[in-house]
């Protein structure tokens, strides 16, 4: 245990020194955030929509914030997989599934935590119309807290999938740019998940997609209310245990098959 | 059983070739990096493992570090499977790859070495003396706090290198540790090697295309090519079997001298001199020596032993490889 608890401190520690990255990240964001804020005020001005434009800000807000938690892999990891430098990480006693899994989660807890606190206060000092709103409640802010982290290890599964998949076909490029684009869309982070006709919204809030970061939204807003908590999280839940499943499967299969290539 | 256990190993590749002009299919091509390869290493044996590029050397050290599965043949390594057994194989054995990273390259060594004692559960005291004793016979006092990125290239191996051996595994595979060393830095290496391999009886294979590294380090060497075992016993009867030239640089005291020699005798001008090659058993020296007296005064003669790597080229191509 304590290895992956070491592991997962180190790259805490790792993602710290990137502070210009930080500050790039930040700036970017916002500018993201302004622009798709200004769109939807101009779509509210030509026809308001039955959700309140308060909670489309919140939305776009919580998503900029968090932008890192899902669009942004660990870059050395993948290299080490393209390359071979993996080798070294086979001949340790350890459990490569959950080595990696902690990698990938400190990689993306800090990484979005020191992006989403000046992104936050950056958001609640903005004008009414444009910038965050409150949660709910105070059992609300708890409830998507929840769900976040339920998120956080939804997407970590996810990305170890990823990973075993550039194991077999060696460069991610292809179908990483593929799955940005459905994380992208599915996830909420282009178009709120909220605005999307209801018809659809009954299918796409059950793909995993939707756990990662707006089942936790929803919350926050009390577009989900409270009562309807612990269903949120079973399925979050459900999704995590099924890609952690998968994910094992994979990786323990790549380790049957595996070559490490250039001598 | 002796303490790694090696039979009739095999091992195939598969590699994709770019489909020729009109064709639609990439062809696939076969490699058999081991064929048949068997052998037996005890316990604090320390073996040089050559071979040219290709032989099959890593596909080996990465059969024997449990990474790789092999096709056919049983492997045993301390009584254990290292693919099967993968967890428990790994906790008590050290590899190098001279051309990878094991350590993390933006955070200082100390760091990564913590991170290594967690992994091999390592008790405190134990980890403490350990990075002491390591430190101390590579060298690395000043190194700790930098970090890797900052360091040069042979200040990274010997970092790699004690990162390996912290928790004192049993074996030790270095794959090319001594690539793109300076002179000091090799030097160093092998006596730490020496040293470890004495004073806790770690039993070492080292694959290498440095020969040097090889004649002042293993007693017994074992050469692979094209997946097959070609050799397998001491560097002195190995190189003895092929080690049947001498080379003899010679300058006379005039200008116009000039030895007349048999046809067996390579000759080439160089510089004011000339640079003969000879075999003593086809030439006796005593022989050779006269001829050249007749050419005139002689001024200066040297008399050298082949050079290792000379010798191995010889072997390579004597075996077809």
């Amino acid at each position: 245990m304590k290895a992956y608890l070491s592991v997962f401190r180190m790259r805490l520690r790792m993602e710290t020194q990137y502070r210009g990255a930080v500050l790039g990240g930040v700036a970017c964001q916002a500018f993201f955030g302004l622009i798709l804020i200004a769109v939807y005020r101009a779509m509210y001005a030509g026809k308001p929509q039955t959700m309140p434009l308060s909670h489309v800000t919140t939305y776009v807000w919580l998503q900029q914030a968090f932008f890192r938690m899902l669009l942004a892999s660990d870059a050395e990891l993948m290299d080490k997989v393209r390359t071979g430098g993996i080798a070294y990480d086979l001949c340790r006693p350890i459990h490569l599934y959950g080595f990696y899994y902690a990698r990938i989660m400190a990689q993306k807890l800090m990484g979005s935590l020191l992006r989403a606190l000046p992104m936050l206060i950056f958001a609640a000092l903005l004008p009414q119309g444009w910038g965050i709103s409150p949660p709910a409640s105070v059992s609300a802010l708890t409830a998507s807290l929840a769900a976040l982290l339920l998120g956080l290890c939804c997407v970590c599964a996810m990305e170890n999938i990823t990973m075993a998949f550039t194991m077999r076909t060696l460069d991610p490029r292809g179908f990483q740019a593929m799955l940005n684009l459905l994380m992208m869309i599915l996830s909420g982070n282009i178009l709120p998940l909220t605005l999307f006709p209801d018809s659809w919204q009954q299918a796409i809030t059950l793909l995993p997609y939707a756990q990662m970061l707006d089942a936790p939204i929803r919350l926050y807003t009390g577009e989900y209310a409270l009562p309807q908590a612990p269903g949120v999280l079973l399925l979050q839940g459900g999704w995590t245990a099924l890609l952690v499943i998968v994910g094992m499967v994979l990786w323990k299969q790549n380790q049957h098959r595996l070559i490490i290539q250039g001598g | 059983m002796s303490f790694i256990h090696v039979q009739h190993l095999c091992k195939r590749f598969y590699v994709r070739k770019k489909r020729k002009n009109g064709s639609l299919l990439r062809e696939k091509e076969t490699v058999d990096a081991l064929k048949d390869v068997s052998f037996e290493i005890e316990k604090g044996e320390l073996i040089g493992y050559i071979g040219p590029n290709g032989a099959g050397k890593s596909t080996t050290v990465k059969i024997l570090s449990g990474i790789l599965t092999p096709d056919a043949g049983e492997v045993e390594v301390g009584g254990k499977v290292p693919w099967k057994n993968r967890k428990t194989h790994v906790q008590h054995i050290g590899v190098v790859f001279g051309q990878r990273m094991q350590l993390w390259w933006d955070v200082p060594v100390l760091d990564s070495y913590s991170l290594l004692k967690d992994i091999y559960r390592i008790p405190e005291a134990a980890y403490r003396q350990r990075l002491n004793e390591l430190t101390e016979a590579l060298n690395l006092g000043d190194l700790l706090r930098t970090p890797l990125r900052q360091m040069s290239l042979g200040q990274r191996m010997r970092a790699e290198l004690c990162g390996s051996l912290l928790h004192q595994p049993e074996i030790l595979f270095l794959d090319e540790p001594t690539i793109g060393l300076d002179a000091v830095s090799k030097l160093a290496l092998r006596s730490f090697l020496k040293w470890e391999n004495r004073e806790h009886q770690t039993t070492i294979l080292l694959t290498t295309h440095d020969m040097e590294d090889i004649a002042a380090l293993c007693s017994r060497v074992m050469v692979l090519g094209r997946g097959q075992k070609l050799y397998d016993g001491s560097l002195q009867n190995l190189l003895h079997h092929y080690d049947r030239r001498r080379t003899v640089e010679i300058r006379y005291a005039g200008p116009d001298c000039m030895p007349d020699l048999p046809e067996t005798v390579s000759m080439q001008k160089e510089g004011d001199g000339f640079r003969l090659t000879y075999e003593p058993e086809k030439l006796p020296t005593a022989e050779l020596l006269s001829c050249l007296q007749q050419g005139g005064p002689i001024r200066e003669l040297t008399v050298q032993p082949q050079n290792i790597d000379h010798l191995i080229a010889d072997m390579y191509q004597e075996m077809g490889l």
